[in-house]
């Protein structure tokens, strides 16, 4: 009697086909996160050098991202300054970003995290061109 | 009695001068009296010798000079020198004595012959060959030989005299017979001429002739006696005012024995005529002004004699006050006996342990007296209180009134000025000072006060120089350290006393801080006590101790510190942003600063100028 040819499929390669589906999965996402990501092509602040001098970064804009850490005063004609922890480590390094009275419908408050456009403008504040919510 | 004893008193007195040629003690008030013109100077070798004393004003006046007798060094020093030589008992002054009472004796007026005259006489030289006589004797022996060469010279003109006197009256005899025989010779010729008319004119007979030089010879006669005669009465005037001039000497000396000795020789030799003694002027004056009796030999004899009675009673009153320890009256009685009788035999022979008494109580009123004048009060309270012991009839009512009112005059002062050193019045202090001294410079409280302001004065003026010193070096803790010795320096000056009080209230803040600063490193927050200690650095930049605890803080804060200094840094160099983010880094480290506080309020107005 001959023998009858298996028909069914090895387990492997059910895990592989998932494995492949997600990677599919995955690497969409990111395509689509960066390419709608408007900041990805400015660069990000480097904070030891501004606290070194900030004067030499003076005329630049930046990409700062952080987390809101507390309100340092309102001006209705210059707008808002805040403190924003930025930075891996705990605790961050804590910078001040002045937002111009023209972003005051963005409301920012304690521990939100933002990504903001900043420029470095005289005496080496950090002022924000426009933010973004994270 | 006592107009008597105050004569005598003025002529012993003066006769320490006459005896002893001192100089004037100092201070002695001498009053130069107008000399008189040569044409009033008296007539007679006498005069002038004799002193005035005025009992009122205590003044002598005696040589054209006055002399006050409260200044008594010259007394008091021949005083003290009696009392301490030993009594002349020995077998020679005893000797002497008996010499003298033994020509007293011959000399006295129921014994007077011309041979006890004479024994006395040789006796004299006797007592003149004693030390105790002083050649005394001799120069009555002398003066005795003058008056005897005298009389003899007046005997001789005596006899000279008489001679003339029968050479005169020869003479006129002669003379009255020369004029018999021309008279004769005139009748005879007359009854010739009557014979013989035409003859010459008339011729000098020869018996008028010589009855001419006869009546010449018995005027030259008459003329030698009358020149005799005076001669005669003057030199028996010179050997009586020398015997006189003797005798007043003595009486000057105080040699009241050789007075007595002389006014008897003086009657035995001058018997005839009166014993008046010639004298003028002052001398005159004090026999019959202030004696009320005549320059005589017994006025001169009578005062020697009580003054030799006057001297034996002192010298008795002396043992009798002297055994009863009131030594004030018996100083006095013996006092007053030396002066007046210094060479009787009374005062000579008192033995030395007798006088001592005396000197022991003299030496101690003398320095009384010299330390009253010196105003040394402290020490003649002392001898006040050992004269009392020695002399309990001693008064210190004057002496103690004195003291004590000088005491209280200067203690016066002496409160014045403390109070003036308290109020800080120097120039009351210096004069009231002055004061004090100059009724009481050996004032116990005198020097101890001087030496406490004149202490305090130099202390203080140490003490606020320096204060001054630390102040321009800022070194205000070290002024604080001693705060106690700068308030009391400063007490007195209000410009340091302001500054003094301001160091102090910046001390008190500096204090304040440290101890903030320590309170804080206890509970182990050591930024909070760094910043506590920052604070008052800035405002205190040169304190020590501020400085120290800097130091150890910011090692133990490094971070924090590190942080903010870089903030001000960067705040410092407009780097607003970096210097905000820095603030803000040391406010994380340390919320609780006031230092990041304020530094980020201070960057957050400069960022939102509006807000």
């Amino acid at each position: 009697m001959p023998r009858r040819a298996s028909s069914k499929l090895h387990p492997a390669w059910f895990v592989a086909v998932a494995l492949l589906a997600a990677a599919a999965i995955a690497g969409g996402y990111l395509l689509m996160t960066k390419v709608n990501d408007p900041y990805r092509t400015i660069n990000a602040l480097d904070v030891l050098s501004y606290l070194e001098n900030a004067n030499s970064l003076r005329g630049n804009t930046y990409r700062v991202s952080g987390t809101v850490w507390n309100s340092l005063g309102w001006s209705p004609s210059a707008g808002r300054l805040f403190a924003i922890e930025v930075g891996a480590g705990k605790p961050g390094d804590l910078l001040p970003l002045l937002v111009p009275a023209a972003l005051n419908h963005v409301n920012l408050q304690k521990g939100q995290r933002f990504v903001f456009e900043v420029e470095v403008v005289e005496g080496g504040i950090l002022r924000v061109k426009s933010l973004r919510k994270e | 009695m006592k107009r008597l004893v105050c004569c005598l008193f003025a002529v012993s007195t003066v006769a320490l001068f006459a005896q002893v040629p001192d100089t004037p003690a100092p201070g002695t008030t001498i009053i130069q009296m107008p000399r008189k013109s040569p044409n009033t100077e008296p007539s007679v070798p006498l005069g002038e010798e004799v002193p005035v004393y005025d009992p009122g004003s205590e003044i002598i006046s005696w040589g054209g000079k006055h002399w006050n007798i409260a200044n008594q060094r010259v007394f008091q020093a021949r005083f003290e020198k009696y009392l301490n030589a030993p009594e002349q008992t020995d077998a020679d002054n005893a000797e002497y004595q008996k010499i003298i009472r033994d020509i007293l004796e011959l000399l006295s007026p129921q014994n007077a012959t011309n041979v006890k005259l004479y024994q006395a006489y040789v006796l004299l030289f006797r007592a003149a060959a004693h030390d105790a006589d002083g050649g005394i004797c001799n120069a009555v022996a002398n003066a005795v030989a003058t008056a005897w060469q005298a009389q003899l010279n007046q005997n001789q003109l005596v006899m000279t005299c008489e001679e003339l006197k029968k050479a005169m009256q020869s003479e006129q005899s002669k003379a009255l017979v020369y004029n018999s025989a021309q008279e004769r010779n005139v009748t005879t010729s007359g009854s010739s001429k009557k014979g013989s008319s035409g003859s010459s004119g008339p011729a000098v007979s020869t018996h008028e002739m010589r009855q001419t030089f006869v009546l010449k010879e018995a005027a030259a006669f008459q003329a030698q006696i009358v020149a005799l005669q005076a001669k005669r009465e003057v030199s028996a005037l010179q050997a009586r005012i020398q015997f006189q001039a003797l005798m007043l000497q003595l009486f000057l000396q105080r040699r009241f024995q050789h007075v007595v000795m002389t006014c008897h020789l003086y009657r035995q030799l001058f018997n005839e005529g009166d014993s008046s003694i010639k004298v003028e002027g002052q001398t005159k004056e004090f026999f019959t002004k202030d004696l009320g009796m005549p320059p005589t030999v017994s006025t001169l004899l009578s005062l020697a004699n009580e003054a030799m009675r006057d001297v034996r009673e002192g010298v008795n009153s002396y043992l009798f006050l002297s055994e009863r320890n009131e030594m004030e009256s018996a100083t006095k009685r013996l006092s007053e006996s030396f002066l007046v009788g210094e060479y009787m035999p009374e005062i000579r022979t008192l033995p030395r342990e007798k006088k001592r008494l005396a000197l022991l109580y003299s030496q101690k009123g003398n320095r009384l007296v010299n330390a009253l004048s010196v105003k040394d009060y402290g020490q003649a309270e002392e001898l006040i209180k050992d004269m009392e012991i020695l002399a309990k009839d001693f008064d210190p009512t004057k002496p103690r009134a004195a003291i004590e009112t000088a005491k209280t005059l200067s203690a016066m002062h002496l409160a014045k000025a403390r109070n003036a050193a308290i109020a800080g019045n120097n120039q009351i202090v210096e004069d009231a000072l002055k004061q004090a001294a100059a009724i009481w410079p050996r004032n116990p409280s005198l020097t101890e006060m001087s030496g406490t302001i004149f202490g305090q004065s130099d202390l203080q003026q140490k003490a606020l120089a320096d204060f001054d010193q630390l102040l321009s070096q800022g070194n205000i803790r070290q002024i604080f350290n001693d705060k106690l010795r700068f308030i009391a320096a400063a007490a007195t000056n209000p410009e340091r006393q302001d500054k003094l009080k301001k160091v102090l209230e910046d001390m008190q803040t500096i204090e304040a801080s440290i101890a903030r600063a320590q309170e804080f490193a206890r509970r182990g927050d050591a930024a909070g006590a760094w910043e506590s200690v920052e604070r008052a650095a800035k405002q205190f930049p040169d304190d020590v101790k501020i400085n120290q605890l800097r130091g150890s803080y910011s090692s133990e804060a490094a971070g924090f510190v590190e942080s903010l200094r870089t903030a001000q840094r960067l705040e410092n160099q407009g780097q607003n942003g970096s210097g905000l983010a820095w603030y803000l880094k040391a406010q994380r480290h340390y919320p609780l600063s006031d230092f990041a506080k304020e530094g980020i309020e201070r960057i957050a107005k400069k960022i939102l100028p509006a807000s």
